[in-house]
């Protein structure tokens, strides 16, 4: 009997002509979004890895000097363009490229897509996540505004019940009826976008597979979300005007007002300090001590008799070691202390933002979608973190190799222009590997929102089984 | 069997129908007369559980509807006074999902058959529903009724927007249907009718049954005169 009503629900939208113009529309914008996004991706992709191989010659070719000369020539990191992001960019657009690493401190990432965007990039890019998140769902609102009250307005959900249906089969029916349609529209997308996956995708993230499957589970879980909650309102409201404004408005206001909202309200709670402000604490931290009380020059001193100690020595000339590159690996890694402790305190307030949307996300399943779809397609804040931390630690592994082949093999009484390694040395580092994140990894951080997808999932089908007898039938 | 019981139906503080007693058995037609608002679809929509009674039960072989309304509607077909079908789907789509949700799935001939016996045009039946006219669709309506099979037969006006021939072949039908054992109740403002096809006719007053007759026991000008009474101590009450 499902069966029945299945086919009945599709058949009627077929037949739909309006429903036939926004389905062709809504699959031309998607179709279109998954070939200009896949190719985007591959462009950048070759880009950043010609970019990167050739600032890694570069470093090669750089000839013979010292080590922290070659430290403060430094490498660039390029981030690499995620396979998935050609679904969902995420904020990829405003994260930046690339980053330059060099002695002493830790820059940002650079070069974003947004600064070289013009105005319009405010509007958004047309990306198949924006297609997803946002139009598909007023697609569903407008196959299942009516499901219910136009039946009732036409009378024949009267004679639909009077032969014996129970109201629970006919609203089950008209649910997967109506995400049938959402599926049509839906799987040759997801085809579509599977074909685009080649071999530049598998040798990028070799889990793609898996993240792919991950997002078309995503995607259609929170389609069935919207259809359910669609059909409900539809089964008790009063009328179909009635279902349509209330559809429409919260349509709105999941997907236009309440991220937005979110977002300012998380900034309101966890505010970010000013990038001036940032700075200038990381500046006299390093100055004065990571506690206010321990200058530059006392650390330097403490040291310095520290290592005179350890190798029983008067003065610095007579260390069998170069004190000067002791000096700078301590310096470095009182940076990195500093640098450690204010990046933890912004992450962890960007942390706190993000925890506070995607506990909203229990109310508005939208926001789990769209932290969720961001997260596979590994253009999310965590994968920008991730990112920017393995480009430290990279960055940290050269400079101390730097400096330790100073503290070992540049010789006290030696000048400084006078010891250099060569292209033998430098190709001892090796290039900037960064794998993305795993499937697993990235599930594990984003629980919170799986738990709030399935917590609207197992809301609604419980309303659904739970009051569909009350569905008022006239 | 058709019966209720002391069937009342209140909304906010006046009775659409009031202590309804009555009894349909098989091979029975009750005509329900009344004027707008007497409580006749008022008793049809209790016994499909289209609504809930303020007291009393409408029973379907002796089950209370309340108690099992999927169950007591498996045994009666309903034939509304407007049938809108799904315009997007053709008569014969229309025909087999009706059917279906009833429990029978005739197949293609079966439902020509159907469709044919209630006297649709055979070139309609797979045109889209949204260019047949009322008496079309009612027709279809009867087709689904009779697809059933069921015991009992609910008519909410049934011959309204049906030309005479059409009125004709559906008393037929009703004929047909009453030897075969079903018990019908119709609610209708159609005297004629009544007296023809009804074995019963009770005549209903602001949400209560003031008369129940047998058709034999009346002619159709008394008939005509007892309606009129009625109906005029409603408008002096």
């Amino acid at each position: 009997m499902l069966k029945l009503i299945i086919k009945k629900e599709c058949l009627t939208a077929l037949r739909d002509v309006r429903l036939q113009v926004s389905a062709v529309i809504l699959l031309i914008l998607m179709t279109t979004a998954v070939l200009v996004g896949k190719e985007g991706q591959k462009l950048i992709q070759e880009e950043r890895e010609e970019a990167q191989a050739a600032m890694y010659d570069q470093w090669l070719d750089q000839g013979n000097k010292h080590p922290h000369s070659a430290a403060h020539f430094g490498q660039f990191a390029f981030k690499p363009k995620p396979v998935l992001s050609f679904l969902d960019v995420g904020l990829d657009t405003y994260t930046g490229v690339s980053i330059f690493l060099e002695a002493h401190k830790q820059n940002e990432v650079l070069f974003s897509g947004a600064q070289d965007s013009n105005g319009m990039s405010r509007f958004g890019e047309l990306t198949v996540a924006l297609v997803f998140q946002v139009f598909l769902p007023l697609l569903i609102v407008f196959l299942a505004f009516n499901v219910f009250t136009k039946e009732r307005e036409d009378g024949t959900l009267k004679l639909v019940h009077a032969q014996g249906l129970p109201m629970r089969k006919l609203l089950m029916g008209k649910v997967w009826g109506t995400y049938l349609m959402v599926l049509l529209i839906y799987l040759p997308i997801v085809l579509l976008a599977y074909l685009m996956l080649d071999q530049q995708s598998a040798n990028l993230d070799p889990g793609i597979t898996t993240k792919f499957i991950a997002l078309v589970v995503l995607y259609a879980v929170y389609f069935l979300v919207f259809v359910l909650f669609c059909v409900l309102v539809s089964s008790f409201a009063k009328s179909s005007g009635f279902s349509l404004l209330t559809l429409l408005g919260l349509w709105i206001v999941s997907c236009v007002i309440l991220p937005k909202a979110t977002t300012n309200l998380a900034d309101k709670v966890y505010p970010t300090p000013s990038q001036f402000e940032f700075r200038k604490t990381i500046k006299d931290k390093v100055k004065n001590g990571i506690d206010g009380h321990n200058p530059s020059d006392v650390r330097l001193a403490a040291l310095k008799q520290q290592v005179l100690d350890e190798y029983g020595a008067s003065t610095i000339e007579e260390l069998p070691v170069n004190w000067s590159g002791i000096a700078m690996q301590a310096g470095e890694e009182y940076t990195d202390q500093v640098y450690d402790q204010e990046f933890s305190r912004i992450e962890e307030i960007f942390k706190r933002q993000n925890k506070l949307s995607e506990w909203v996300a229990f109310v508005n399943p939208y926001l789990a979608a769209r932290h969720l779809s961001m997260a596979l397609a590994g253009t999310d804040f965590h994968h920008h973190v991730a990112f920017a931390r393995a480009a430290e630690n990279y960055r940290r592994f050269f400079v101390k190799k730097m400096n330790k082949d100073m503290e070992l093999n540049h010789k006290p009484g030696v000048a400084y222009s006078d010891y250099n390694v060569g292209r033998e040395f430098w190709g001892s580092i090796a290039p900037f590997d960064y794998q993305l994140p795993s499937t697993a990894t990235i599930l594990s951080v984003q629980w919170r929102n799986i738990a709030a997808l399935v917590f609207w999932l197992v809301i609604l089908l419980s309303i659904a089984y739970t009051y569909a007898r009350k569905i008022p039938k006239l | 069997m058709l019966e209720a019981r002391a069937l009342s139906k209140k909304y906010d503080e006046k009775y659409a129908l009031n202590n309804l007693d009555l009894k349909v058995s098989a091979g029975e037609v009750y005509c329900l007369l009344g004027a707008n608002g007497a409580g006749k679809t008022t008793t049809i929509n209790l016994f499909l559980d289209f609504i809930s009674p303020t007291s009393g039960e409408a029973l379907v072989n002796g089950v209370n509807v309340a108690d099992e309304p999927v169950a007591t509607k498996r045994a009666l077909a309903y034939i509304p006074e407007n049938l809108v079908l799904y315009p997007n789907l053709t008569g014969v789509e229309n025909l087999q999902f009706f059917a279906g949700l009833g429990g029978e799935k005739p197949a293609k001939p079966e439902v020509v058959q159907l469709l044919t016996e209630a006297g649709l045009q055979k070139e309609a039946f797979d045109r889209r529903v949204a260019k047949y006219s009322k008496g079309m669709r009612q027709k279809v309506g009867i087709a689904i009724a009779k697809a059933k099979n069921a015991e009992h037969l609910l008519l909410d006006e049934p011959t309204s927007g049906l030309d005479p021939q059409a009125s004709n072949e559906f008393a037929q039908l009703l004929a047909t249907l009453r030897e075969n054992g079903v018990a019908i109740l119709m609610a209708t403002h159609d005297l004629f009718r009544a007296r023809e096809s009804g074995t019963h006719i009770g005549i209903m007053r602001a949400g209560e049954l003031v008369h129940s007759i047998k058709s034999e026991d009346i002619s159709l000008n008394e008939l005509e005169k007892l309606y009129l009474d009625t109906m005029k101590s409603t408008v002096y009450a």
